[in-house]
């Protein structure tokens, strides 16, 4: 039938391909026939007639095969504006000719612009804007290190340093001394609330330099040195709003912070944020002279910040600073206490955003790192994916370099396409950054430090356009080395589409090199992830020395109205309460408690037994606590007992140390040994004269914050032994249940409301949940770079999967070859999978040297796990090359599956 | 004039709407309009291959050579996602078409 219809269309120019198919209607058409019945001679007339209708019109039955794109470039024009439109236009409609490619490839941008620029933005907010605190030029931070060591609470100075500074400081314009956010209750409007509250110094606020809304601020003389003394307070916009209705008498009126009644003098303005966002007043506040009345020793720790004279260095003011401090009257225990060291004094001076933000900046840094890295491997994907698309374009190219268009006008179409991906890759990144920077206040842990700075502005945009820049000029550079390489002649003369043309091979090095870098970098970012997993899993499984399960903690604050006396019996009482409950198995109270206060802190003598009498100087955490502490916080007993009922005011004092305090002040000596020993008649200091205290028991250490923070020696004493010593406005409740902690919150409440309906439980949490947010952090970094390290990993997938067909399809022809001479599938196979397998491999041992060089620079945030981990070195190379094994699994399955006859017939 | 632009209008639309569900080859889709149509249709077998290979190049079909065991190849077609959009589109055409004439003439059609 094929001959009768080819002796037909003899002469014309209809394909062979549409020749074969008439062929078989015909065929199919004349076995009908015969079936129905029809004579053979009858059958083949009609066929005959059935061809005679297909020749009236051999033009129609001409096939237009659909290439790979349909659109029809842009015609040449003389002007350079309209014709890179026509160019933009043009790209469009390609990439909406594939519509799965535009989707993937703008998300890929999307998704690495979108981390690089969230990044970037937090970067820039936290660490360079400046403060939004007024001038901030020449501000600075200054911070008192005695003995190396900062203040207990770091970034701080000390009283006695600053008065000796701020009175008439030579490098400085002015010195401001003031309190972090601090929260106090504000009673008198509506309901009484807690408000952070800065206390600051009159010289503070002058320092800044911000005009208040209405009113003034502080006044030199003004503020009080005690917090019971009436002050002055300067209050925020937002309070001013929303407890105050923004009332224009504002100025003059009462306002009770922790029952002492001050008076309003006057509102920031809106924008005005010290020293952290949330703070809503600043109370006017005095710091007090080292030496006190009768010989006592007063010793606050608070921040301080300067402006430098014009012209005056960092070293110049540090060098002041320092003398003036050594100059300052000395504060013997008291800088034992605070510091843990009294003497070298140093004044270190920093310029104070850097300074603010210094305890994230290592960490913004690496992920910013991370996250450049990951934008690298995203626009690499792109750019390879472009590099596939130029080779399977080629011909296109070709035919239009050979119809004369000129390379430049090829290759500013490929750029002009590349830009568009480009664009729409980062507009859609900018709306994924706009998304996260709208969603960090609640992905961001409570605390970190001047989140409300960030925020997308000209500079985050312009960092955006940057990398929309780079990924397209990355993006359309390589294609373009394609183009200046067409070999005219010889692609035209090679008619298969299978063969890319004159550079296949060079551009199959390329995409390896691509593929392999992408390996690598996910590699690196997939260890860091896992390092960072493994050490957040190892802080929270961590031995703290207590139990944290099925513990309810709070802070009880009481009035400043209450006596010593009234605290004593209010505790005594609720605590009955709280026992009485159902449930709970052991209750106690303590003046401190692990992730919320140390407690107290003791420096004294005591004449060593173990050095023939001679005074040891003892500087030791105390925690002041009722019988039950050890049991309820599940602190494990070492030697002796714990502290009990037996311990009353009438009975021997009683003290129970922890193994660190053995080890540093009773000379190692076995812990069975230091049971009875005495500390003296200093260490607990009785409300009636001395007493002697002895060691009754020895407990284990307990971490107060962190896992990895080095032991502390600590001392425990029982409240019953220590009447009528005021332990602070704070006691914290610890509760052990049986179940859910949280299902026992009501019973506390009760327990308190029964005692005095004033009492308010503070910062009600389990101790799980207190431990959960001290790990707020680590978690964030971890789920960050695990988060880039799952995206890498895909990224790299795709890479991988592109490489790998596009070597299948293109080598189809010689694989059907080698199949059709007798190879073995798995040889075959093996051919292409050994391309992937080599990058791959290169990719994995430079990813791990570099992960190898890189990942002690992640040693400040990793607890638990070495940086050299084998674990995570071992999970990213596994992670990888599973990804690469499923990427293989198409492609090698295509080339099985391949009918070597088909393809050789095709081609 | 109309009449020609309706006859290859519906001989577009036979085509397409006999590719919605599934692909077929040219044979089976000549063999499949005549039954259908009962012979009402007059579809001449001649134009059957020029409105495939229409429809191909304007990229409503595609056609594609596929090999069976033991069986000759054959050059199948199906729908391209522009062709099933054309095919909705001129369904809904067709529809209105018809309701018109309904209307105006007062045929009932079953």
């Amino acid at each position: 039938m094929l001959e009768r219809i080819r002796a037909a269309f003899a002469g014309s120019s209809v394909d062979t391909d549409v020749l074969e198919e008439l062929a078989q209607h015909a065929e199919a058409t004349y076995e009908s026939l015969r079936a129905d019945g029809a004579s053979e001679a009858d059958a083949s007339a009609k066929i005959d007639q059935l061809i005679d209708g297909w020749r009236t019109d051999p033009i129609a039955l001409r096939r237009v095969i659909k290439r790979a794109v349909a659109v029809v470039p842009p015609s040449e024009t003389t002007s350079w504006l309209s014709g890179a439109r026509a160019d933009a236009v043009y790209g469009l409609r390609v990439l909406r000719a594939k519509p799965g490619y535009a989707a993937v490839t703008i998300l890929t941008i999307a998704l690495g612009v979108g981390a690089a620029t969230t990044l970037f933005s937090v970067a820039y907010g936290v660490l360079v804007r400046p403060l939004p605190w007024g001038a901030t030029d020449r501000l600075v931070r200054l911070t008192e290190v005695r003995g190396g060591k900062e203040g207990r609470v770091p970034g701080t100075m000390m009283n006695g340093s600053y008065l000796a500074w701020a009175d008439a400081p030579q490098t400085l314009d002015g010195i401001g001394f003031y309190g972090g956010e601090n929260p106090a209750t504000l009673t008198g409007v509506g309901d009484a609330i807690r408000v952070p509250v800065s206390r600051t110094t009159p010289s503070t606020l002058q320092l800044l330099n911000v005009p208040p809304l209405r009113g003034r601020i502080f006044a030199p003389s003004e503020g009080g040195r005690l917090n019971s003394d009436p002050s002055v307070v300067v209050i925020s916009y937002p309070l001013w709003e929303q407890r105050y209705g923004l009332r224009e008498d504002i100025l003059g009126q009462p306002i009770v912070l922790d029952g002492v009644q001050h008076t309003i003098i006057g509102v920031m303005p809106r924008t005005f944020r010290f020293p952290s966002a949330g703070v809503q007043a600043w109370l006017a506040w005095q710091a007090p002279p080292v030496d006190g009345p009768g010989g006592t020793k007063t010793g606050s720790i608070m921040r301080a910040i300067g402006r430098l004279k014009p012209g005056v260095s960092i070293a110049q003011a540090s060098a002041e600073g320092t003398a003036r401090a050594i100059a300052a009257p000395d504060a013997g225990p008291v800088a034992m206490a605070l510091f843990g060291a009294k003497e070298p004094i140093q004044i270190t001076v920093r310029d104070a955003a850097e300074a603010a933000a210094a305890d994230v900046r290592p960490a913004i840094l690496i992920l910013l790192f991370a996250s450049l890295l990951l934008f690298l491997t995203a626009i690499a994907n792109v750019a390879n994916m472009q590099l596939a698309r130029a080779t399977a374009r080629h011909r296109e190219m070709t035919i239009r370099a050979a119809l004369g268009a000129a390379t430049g006008r090829l290759a500013r179409q490929l750029l002009i396409e590349n830009a568009i991906v480009g664009v729409l890759g980062s507009l859609a990144g900018l709306a994924v950054t706009m998304a996260l920077v709208a969603l960090l206040p609640s992905l961001l842990p409570a605390g970190f430090p001047r989140a409300d700075a960030i925020e997308i502005d000209a500079r985050v945009l312009t960092f955006t356009l940057l990398l929309s820049a780079i990924t397209t000029i990355a993006c359309g550079v390589l294609p373009l080395l394609h183009v200046r390489k067409l070999e005219i002649a010889r692609a035209l003369g090679d008619s298969s589409a299978a063969s890319a043309g004159a550079g296949r091979g060079r551009l199959a090095v390329v995409r390896s090199l691509i593929v392999s870098s992408q390996v690598a970098v996910t590699c690196v970012l997939v260890i860091g992830g896992v390092l960072l997993a493994r050490s957040f899993t190892a802080q929270i499984t961590a031995d703290r020395g207590y139990e944290p399960e099925s513990l309810l903690t709070a802070g009880i604050p009481f009035p400043q109205s209450f006596t010593v006396e009234r605290k004593e019996q209010a505790l005594t009482r609720i605590l009955d309460r709280v026992r009485a409950r159902p449930g709970i198995s052991h209750a106690a109270m303590s003046t401190g408690l692990p992730l919320a206060s140390a407690g107290g802190f003791a420096v004294f003598q005591f004449p060593s037994p173990l050095r023939g009498g001679a005074e040891v100087d003892v500087e030791t955490y105390r925690r002041v606590v009722t019988p039950g502490y050890f049991e309820a916080l599940g602190i494990r007993l070492r030697a002796g007992r714990v502290l009990n009922d037996a311990d009353s005011p009438t009975a021997p004092t009683a003290v129970v140390v922890n193994r660190t305090f053995v080890a540093k002040y009773l000379e190692h000596i076995p812990i069975e040994q230091a049971i009875g020993l005495s500390l003296g008649t200093n260490a607990v200091r009785a409300a009636v004269g001395k007493v002697e205290a002895s060691i009754v028991g020895v407990v284990d250490d307990m971490k107060q914050e962190r896992p990895d923070e080095p032991p502390q020696s600590e001392i425990y004493v029982s409240f019953a032994q220590l009447p009528g010593i005021n332990h602070g406005q704070q006691a914290y409740l610890v509760a052990r249940t049986t179940g859910d902690p949280l299902g026992y919150v009501e019973a506390l409440r009760t327990a308190l409301r029964e005692e005095d309906p004033t009492i308010a439980l503070d910062a009600v949490m389990t101790m799980d949940q207190r431990v959960g947010t001290s790990l707020s952090r680590p978690r964030l970094y971890a789920v960050l770079f695990l988060g880039f390290a799952v995206f890498a990993l895909f990224i790299a997938g795709a890479g991988l999967f592109g490489v790998l067909s596009q070597s299948v399809s293109q080598r189809s022809r010689e694989l059907a070859v080698r199949t059709a001479l007798g190879a073995s599938r798995a040889a075959v196979i093996g051919t292409v999978l050994r391309q992937v397998a080599v990058a791959t491999a290169a990719g994995l041992v430079i990813g791990l040297a570099a992960s190898a060089a890189l990942s002690n620079n992640l040693a400040p945030f990793v607890y638990g796990v070495s940086t050299t981990d084998w674990l995570s070195f071992g999970v990213a190379p596994a992670a990888l090359l599973l990804v690469g094994a499923m990427a293989c699994v198409m492609p090698a399955k295509r080339v099985a599956q391949t009918d070597p006859v088909v393809v050789l017939r095709e081609s | 004039m109309l009449e020609r632009e309706l006859k290859r209008g519906s001989a577009e639309l036979l085509i397409l709407a006999l590719l919605e569900d599934r692909e077929r080859h040219g044979y089976d889709i000549g063999k499949q309009i005549e039954e259908r149509s009962d012979g009402t249709i007059a579809f001449p077998i001649t134009s059957l291959y020029p409105t495939l290979y229409r429809l191909e190049a304007k990229g409503m079909i595609e056609g594609r050579w596929v090999e069976k065991a033991g069986q000759r190849r054959r050059r199948y077609y199906r729908l391209t996602p522009g062709g099933r959009g054309t095919l909705v589109r001129q369904r809904s055409i067709w529809e209105n078409f018809a309701k018109a004439v309904n209307r105006i003439a007062g045929v009932k059609h079953a």
